[in-house]
Order: C-alpha cells, then sequence, then structure tokens
C-alpha cells in the first residue's frame, strides 16, 4: 500500500519519512551537482581534460642535461630522452620518438650560463598524403625561437640559436614544439593522437 | 492439470464443517500438486543455469588450455582477463588515484565505475585468493544469479531460458560475464531493476538502479525506465497525463525511489570531487583514452565503410558498427511490444557510449539485459531455431574465447 494512503500514525510517520528521506536526497545531489559544476582542480587539469585547450598535459618531469651532449631519441637513448619528455611523445622506437597530438614538450635542467644556446635537432616529417609538410614552431621558456617546415620523411637536421634573454638565469629550459600539419590516425579520432613528427636526437652546445 | 477436474466447493461449506470433505481434500491435493509442480519448475530453473555454468567452465578452459602452456584455474582467470580488466584489478586492489597521477601518466582509472571492484576487494578480504581469481568466481555467481532473476522476467518461457542462460553462461561472449568486467554485476541489477518494476516495487527498483548506477555510467538511465512504469500504472488507474506529476508527488514512495536511483553516481561523484577535485572526471578523463563526443551517424557510417582489405570477415569497427545497429533495431522491437521502459534504457545505454565512438560497442550491446532476453524469446519460438541457436551457442563459445584471449578488437 503506497504510505500516503494509509492514514495511521504509523503510516503517517513512514510517509512524513519517505518525503523527508527523498528531500535529503534531492538536496544532495543538487549539492553534489553544484560541486561538480565548480570542479577544484589545478590549471593544468584544467587544460586539458576540462577545457580541452592542450593536448600536452604538463608533468613534474625534468631531465638533467649538460650542453654539448647529444641525446638520442632513438630505443638506444631511451632512458635519458624519457628524463626530458614532460608530454606530446610516444615512447621511442628503433628511429626516434613520434610527437603525439598538437603540442610537445621537453624540460631539462641546465647548468647557469652566461651566453646564448645552438640547438641543434635531427627531426623527420610525418607525411601522408595529401599533407606532405609539417610546420614545427619552436619555443623555449614560452618565447619563440624557430620555426621550420619538414617536408621529408628521413631525418632532417635544423640548427637555430637561443637567445640568453629566453631563459636568463633560468636553471630549467623548457623547450616546446606546436605542430600546425598534425594527422589525425582517421578523421574522427580525437586531437591526441595526431602524429606530425619523428624526433631524433636533441643537442645544445653552449654560444 | 490435477487442479483441472477438481469441482468447486460449495459458498460456505469450508467454515461450516469440522473434519475436511472430500472436495476440500481434493482442493488441499492439488494445491500441493500445484505448489509440488512450481517447485519442481524452480528446481529446474536453477538447474539449468548450473548446467551451463559448468559447460560454459569447460568449454572456455578448453580454449584457454589449448593456446596455453600452463594449467590451472587461476592461469585461466589471468588468460580471460583482458582489456578493462586490468584496471579493474588495479582499481580493486590500490584504488583510485589523486591528480597528478603517479607515474606521469595522463590516463587516470576515474573512468571506471566503483562498486563492482568495491565488491571484490571486500571479498578479497574474506578469502585468502588472488583478486582475479574471486573475481572471476563472483562474475560467474552474479551471471548465476542474474539468469535466475530472468526466469520470472521471461514469463517462466523454458525454452527462452535455456537459451538465456546458455548465452550467459555457455554462449560465444561467456567470458564477458564470466572475467572481472562490470557486466555479470551489471546484468544482474539490470534484471533486479526490471523485475521489481514488473511487480511495481518501485523502492527495491530504486534501490537497484542506485546500485546499477555506481556499476556503469548508463546504469543511472534506468531511473527513465522506472518513471514510465510509474506513468503506466498511472495511466491504468484512470489518471490524465497532466496529473501524473501531482500523483507522484502524492506518493512519497516513489519519489524516494526517483532519488535514489542516481544516489551510486552521485556518491561517486562526490568521491571524486574529494580526491581529485572534479567530480565529473570519470567524464573528463574520456579524453586521455581517445575519446571526442562526435555524431554517432558518422561513428556508425565509418565502421561500417571500414571493409576487410583481404577476407571476408568484417573488421573490428564493422562488428562494433553492426552491434550498434542491432542494439537499436532490437530496442525498437521492445518498444513495439510495449515495453518502453527497457526499450528507452537500451536505446539510451546504446547511443550514450556512442557519442563518443565505437569503442566496445559489442561488449555494451550484449551487457543490456532486455536486449538479450528479447533474443532468446525470439529465437525460442520455433523449436528447431531453438535447437540450432543453441548448438550454435555452445561451438561459438569456443572459438570466440580464443579471439578474446588472442585479443580481437571488437571483443574489447
Amino acid at each position: 500500500m503506497p504510505w500516503s494512503d494509509s492514514l495511521s500514525p504509523y503510516g503517517r510517520a513512514a510517509s512524513t519519512g519517505g518525503y523527508g528521506l527523498a528531500l535529503v536526497l534531492a538536496v544532495s545531489e543538487i549539492i553534489i551537482l553544484a560541486l561538480a559544476l565548480n570542479p577544484d582542480v589545478n590549471a593544468d587539469y584544467r587544460a586539458y581534460y576540462i577545457d580541452r585547450t592542450t593536448t600536452c598535459l604538463n608533468r613534474d618531469a625534468v631531465g638533467s642535461y649538460t650542453p654539448g651532449q647529444t641525446v638520442s631519441f632513438r630505443s638506444d637513448g631511451a632512458k635519458q630522452a624519457a628524463g626530458m619528455m614532460v608530454c606530446g611523445w610516444s615512447g621511442p622506437v628503433a628511429d626516434g620518438t613520434h610527437s603525439l597530438g598538437e603540442t610537445s614538450r621537453l624540460r631539462l635542467e641546465i647548468p647557469s650560463l652566461r651566453d646564448g644556446l645552438t640547438a641543434t635537432l635531427q627531426m623527420s616529417a610525418v607525411i601522408r598524403p595529401p599533407q606532405t609538410t609539417q610546420r614545427v614552431m619552436i619555443s623555449v621558456n614560452g618565447v619563440r625561437v624557430h620555426e621550420v617546415t619538414l617536408s621529408s620523411k628521413d631525418p632532417t637536421t635544423i640548427s637555430f640559436a637561443i637567445p640568453h634573454a629566453a631563459f636568463a638565469n633560468a636553471k630549467v629550459l623548457e623547450v616546446t614544439f606546436d605542430y600546425r600539419d598534425g594527422i589525425p590516425p582517421s578523421p574522427a579520432a580525437s586531437k591526441i593522437y595526431k602524429r606530425a613528427i619523428k624526433l631524433v636526437s636533441f643537442r645544445l652546445d653552449a654560444g | 492439470m490435477a487442479g483441472s477436474v477438481i469441482e468447486p466447493a460449495k459458498p460456505g461449506s469450508l467454515s461450516q464443517s469440522v473434519a475436511p470433505s472430500p472436495v476440500e481434500t481434493q482442493l488441499a491435493l492439488g494445491d500441493m500438486a500445484r505448489a509440488n509442480a512450481g517447485g519442481r519448475l524452480w528446481v529446474i530453473a536453477a538447474a539449468v543455469p548450473l548446467l551451463f555454468m559448468i559447460s560454459g567452465l569447460v568449454i572456455r578452459y578448453a580454449a584457454f588450455h589449448s593456446v596455453s602452456a600452463v594449467p590451472g584455474f587461476e592461469a585461466y582467470a589471468r588468460a580471460l582477463c583482458r582489456w578493462d580488466c586490468a584496471w579493474y584489478v588495479d582499481i580493486s586492489e590500490h584504488g583510485y588515484e589523486r591528480f597528478p597521477i603517479p607515474g606521469q601518466s595522463n590516463v587516470g582509472r576515474w573512468g571506471f565505475f566503483p562498486l563492482y571492484p568495491m565488491v571484490v576487494a571486500t571479498l578479497r578480504f574474506a578469502f585468502p585468493f588472488s583478486t582475479i581469481l574471486i573475481a572471476t568466481i563472483t562474475s560467474i555467481a552474479c551471471s548465476y544469479a542474474a539468469c535466475l532473476v530472468a526466469w520470472p522476467l521471461l514469463e517462466k518461457n523454458m525454452r527462452a531460458y535455456i537459451l538465456y542462460c546458455a548465452f550467459l553462461l555457455s554462449g560465444p561472449f561467456s567470458f564477458h560475464f564470466t572475467t572481472f568486467l562490470t557486466e555479470p554485476l551489471f546484468v544482474l541489477l539490470t534484471s533486479c531493476v526490471f523485475l521489481a518494476l514488473k511487480r511495481s516495487n518501485y523502492l527495491a527498483a530504486g534501490v537497484s538502479c542506485a546500485l546499477l548506477s555506481a556499476t556503469r555510467l548508463v546504469g543511472v538511465l534506468a531511473v527513465f525506465a522506472t518513471v514510465i512504469q510509474m506513468f503506466e500504472q498511472h495511466r491504468q488507474q484512470g489518471g490524465s497525463a497532466a496529473s501524473f506529476a501531482r500523483w507522484v508527488l502524492g506518493r512519497p514512495d516513489m519519489l524516494v525511489a526517483i532519488f535514489i536511483s542516481p544516489a551510486g553516481l552521485f556518491a561517486y561523484m562526490l568521491f571524486l570531487y574529494l580526491t581529485v577535485g572534479d567530480g565529473f572526471a570519470f567524464l573528463h578523463v574520456q579524453r586521455a583514452f581517445g575519446r571526442v563526443a562526435g555524431d554517432p551517424l558518422l561513428f556508425l557510417w565509418d565502421g561500417l565503410a571500414a571493409v576487410p582489405t583481404k577476407g571476408w570477415l568484417p573488421t573490428a569497427p564493422q562488428w562494433s558498427a553492426l552491434a550498434a545497429i542491432t542494439g537499436l533495431t532490437l530496442s525498437v522491437v521492445l518498444a513495439a511490444r510495449r515495453r518502453y521502459g527497457a526499450a528507452l534504457f537500451c536505446a539510451s545505454s546504446i547511443i550514450l557510449p556512442l557519442i563518443t565512438n565505437l569503442a566496445s560497442m559489442v561488449r555494451y550491446v550484449i551487457g543490456l539485459a532486455p536486449l538479450m532476453m528479447l533474443i532468446a524469446e525470439l529465437l525460442s519460438v520455433s523449436k528447431l531455431t531453438y535447437l540450432v541457436i543453441l548448438a550454435l551457442f555452445l561451438s561459438a563459445c569456443y572459438f570466440i574465447t580464443l579471439a578474446w584471449i588472442g585479443g580481437y578488437l571488437a571483443l574489447v
């Protein structure tokens, strides 16, 4: 029998209890919904998961690096390269490390330097006609330092200067690769799976 | 039947005589005969899934044994624990991560709902076995229980019941219902919701739905089936559509049933808010799994268009698209049979994941109990079809289990 149909004191109490329970449930659910609609998360979480403004989820990876050292991004250099890779990279394979998504980042700890640096990178483009080139913009600590258009599947060596002003006295160098022409594996695939380049090696020299 | 030969008793005769009259004795015997027949039927209903539980184990173990050098039940359980199963093992053993995710991963466990891993974790405290062993036994128990709950839902149609039990426990996809995936509990709780609704027990339906919503996200959609059942009851009692809301507001038991139905989901949202800071983390983390919102029709078309480059077997996307289309078609059949609540629940449970892509679509469709019961009903109409399908289920179990162990993508 429905609680509300009962006229006995017990039935009335049960009915009141039922309404009370329904009210408590409804209010609790509204409060939880309100909390969920106002997430209490940091900027990295928000950018990647909620706003989706980046495909590269920032992580606290920092690799140690000494200028003059060439870091291989092939399988043979996996250990050192892994420490530098913040996000936007797949695992290394025999001929390099694929970029993943629209941005990739490397972060490395460097000693104090009085002058700028020269970066030398070996990269190849991911090409799938009609996409025959890959434009890559490289920034260091937020300052754009180089833009290159890759058009070969074979490794291409590029070299560019990083002005001292770009990192000044910072002990950490963050190198960001932005890709304008990344290729998704299928038209409906997520942007996080786009491929643009394969990084083969990375080197910094003082001066 | 014994009851059919008994003459009706004259009015008042029962209260007037002290010693049982021949008619009373006949009536009592008739009742006993019916009770015995009902009891026998229940024994058979309990024995049928038991039989398929054993045959399913034998067939799947044979498939495992044909590709594995390591014998034993635990090795078998581990071999069948594929894809999402590993996530549930992790959740059961380690719980959910906070953010940042340890190991510099961007893929959190938040997308996997907590009830089933919690059940397994609780049982692990009581039994000194590995997680996968406990989960496998629990899954088999859940599927067995789901069969028993289906007995009254199938109107005690023995042929349909046998097919349904064979499908869950010895069928081509029985590994989904007997390993550490949410399907066993999901099917059991879905059946509980619809059995409670069939009996107009809204509170039981609400509590089952609350548990269902803590098992998988789409479980919360069963609340619409509850509301539809309430509406149908209201209309049967002569109420108008306009007065439905007022009628429900006058029934605190119905209000509790409605508001308790999504309680499992909301409890999980609160947990995620308190640990990760984001109550919708289970949705937001889908991005890290590559799920993007899009046009379901486009996903279906892309799936169908992914023709095999060699051979004639459909590709994994084609199987997934076909599963979704079949599921939606069966939902329409449910609606045509005036099972509106079940139809809406099944259709929305297919469309919701389809908004992101076709991944796991085969598993999602076969995990919808009302659809599988409908298939069992449809295929049991003819005795010949019933026997052919039964044989097909049992033989396909071996080969599809091999495909599952081999990592066939359509079965993910």
